[in-house]
């Protein structure tokens, strides 16, 4: 049994998940930075797409990063953030 | 470092690919009459976190018209490649470069423009609404330029007591003129964002939003309008809020993009209007609507444009070409640069980095 642990535990560990974020406030290509600039401050976030034609972030993430997180770092461009789906990465 | 061939450029080298909005460069005559000549100067080496991947840039270069002139458009740069293209639905003039490289990402550019101010003679003045297509598509809206819900209603009730065309332009410059005001918190020009203005009544703001929520007022009631997105050259005879220079004509204009707006009257074509500017004289002069100058500037600025300024483009909400990552562009008043999908701040010339310079002939 400890050895199966010890097997699983760095999978979980590495495992990712791709959350997308609806930004409906994003007007104007400079928005697009200010969000991808403060979700990659989020621990955990190790990277992000943003695009102003879909008004969404596309965020690569370890597995446990909490939606509160997410929405707070939209928070401080003057932005809300909704999330459109949320999915483990499939490598 | 593998080095780049430097390319050199000028209008003739792009002639062809450049099919100017209003009249084409190589058929444009000088304007008559009294006329002022400015040399601008634009430098760029790009700065970014990512300087090994691929960097567009996209410069708005200014429009050919009967009151300025452009010629010796010239640009050298490192580039990959480099071209000058108005394949856009708003036909800006367009400088595009691109690196595909790491290394230095440096371009210059010069050109230089014959102004001539612009009076509008309103005796000409139709009743007529019925317009050319190419006037009627201002009438529509964009993105940041909504005209029904609160701002038709607006509209309306600003023009109430308004028959003709002109008339409700005049109704709606004297709201905008009154009710407006400038405020320098706003960063660069302002979003424009004339939908959220009045729906908020955020009232304060920057040449973009000043001139937005007038052009948005006037389409709302059925008045072609547009904004024109710009640059500032030299001083002005008004006050140096609305434009300045050393005593021998130079001036570094790198942060002097200015928006201003035309409106469409038939019998007199586009008229020239600027009510930012009497906002930034009201703010910068410490004085009011009663003033004399600021009541001369108003006056002035409604069918007159000081052209110690020289327009580029009067898209918004639009998409630049080659096709940015992030699109529509709002407006096209700054140099707009992607490396890969990330925006490079064009409301910092040193973070970004460019640094424009203009020298009037005296």
């Amino acid at each position: 049994m400890k050895k199966l642990i010890f097997l699983v535990l760095p999978l979980f560990l590495l495992a990712q998940e791709e959350i997308i974020i609806k930004i409906e406030g994003m007007h104007c290509p400079l928005c697009t930075t200010a969000v991808k600039k403060a979700l990659k401050n989020v621990e955990g976030v190790e990277k992000v797409k943003a695009l102003l034609e879909t008004k969404s972030a596309t965020i690569i993430a370890k597995e446990g990063v909490l939606d509160n997180d997410l929405f707070e770092a939209v928070k401080t461009t003057g932005y809300e953030g909704v999330i459109l789906s949320r999915q483990h990465k499939k490598d | 470092m593998k080095r780049r061939v430097f390319m050199q450029g000028c209008a003739a080298f792009g002639a062809s690919a450049v099919l100017l909005p209003r009249v084409s460069i190589l058929e444009a005559s000088e304007p008559k009459g009294e006329t002022r000549v400015f040399m601008v100067k634009n430098s760029y080496n790009l700065k970014s976190e990512n300087p090994k991947l691929v960097t567009k840039l996209w410069i708005p270069l200014p429009l050919q018209s009967e009151y300025q002139h452009i010629s010796d458009i010239k640009f050298s740069s490192n580039a990959s490649k480099a071209y000058i293209t108005d394949k856009n639905s708003y036909q800006a003039n367009t400088l595009y470069a691109q690196w595909d490289e790491g290394g230095d990402k440096v371009l210059e550019l010069s050109f230089r423009v014959t102004t001539k101010e612009r009076h509008t003679d309103f005796s000409k003045a139709t009743a007529s609404s019925t317009y050319p297509k190419a006037v009627a598509r201002f009438l529509k809206p964009t993105a940041h330029i909504p005209t029904t819900g609160k701002v038709k209603e607006l509209a309306l009730k600003i023009t109430q007591e308004a028959k003709i065309p002109l008339e409700k332009a005049k109704a709606i410059y004297g709201w905008v003129t009154e009710n407006m005001h400038r405020d320098d918190a706003v960063i660069g020009c302002g979003v424009g964002d004339a939908g959220k203005a009045i729906e908020q009544n955020i009232l304060g703001g920057k040449c973009t939003d000043i001139s937005s929520v007038f052009v948005a007022l006037l389409r709302s009631v059925g008045v072609p309008a547009r904004e024109i997105f710009g640059i500032r050259l030299g001083s002005s005879k008004f006050s140096k809020a609305c434009g300045s220079s050393d005593d021998a004509g130079f001036a570094k204009i790198s942060g002097a993009q200015h928006c201003r707006a035309e409106f469409y009257i038939v019998g007199c074509g586009w008229i020239p209007c600027d009510p930012a500017d009497v906002a930034k004289v009201i703010l910068s002069e410490k004085m009011t609507l009663k003033d004399p100058l600021v009541q001369k500037v108003r006056d002035y600025f409604f069918g007159n444009w000081e052209m110690n300024w020289v327009g580029f483009n009067d898209g918004r909400d639009f998409v630049l070409s080659p096709t940015p990552t992030q699109k529509p562009l709002n407006m096209f008043g700054y140099p707009y640069a992607e490396v890969e999908d990330e925006v490079l701040d064009y409301y910092s010339p040193a973070g970004f980095s460019y640094a424009y310079t203009s020298q009037e002939k005296l």
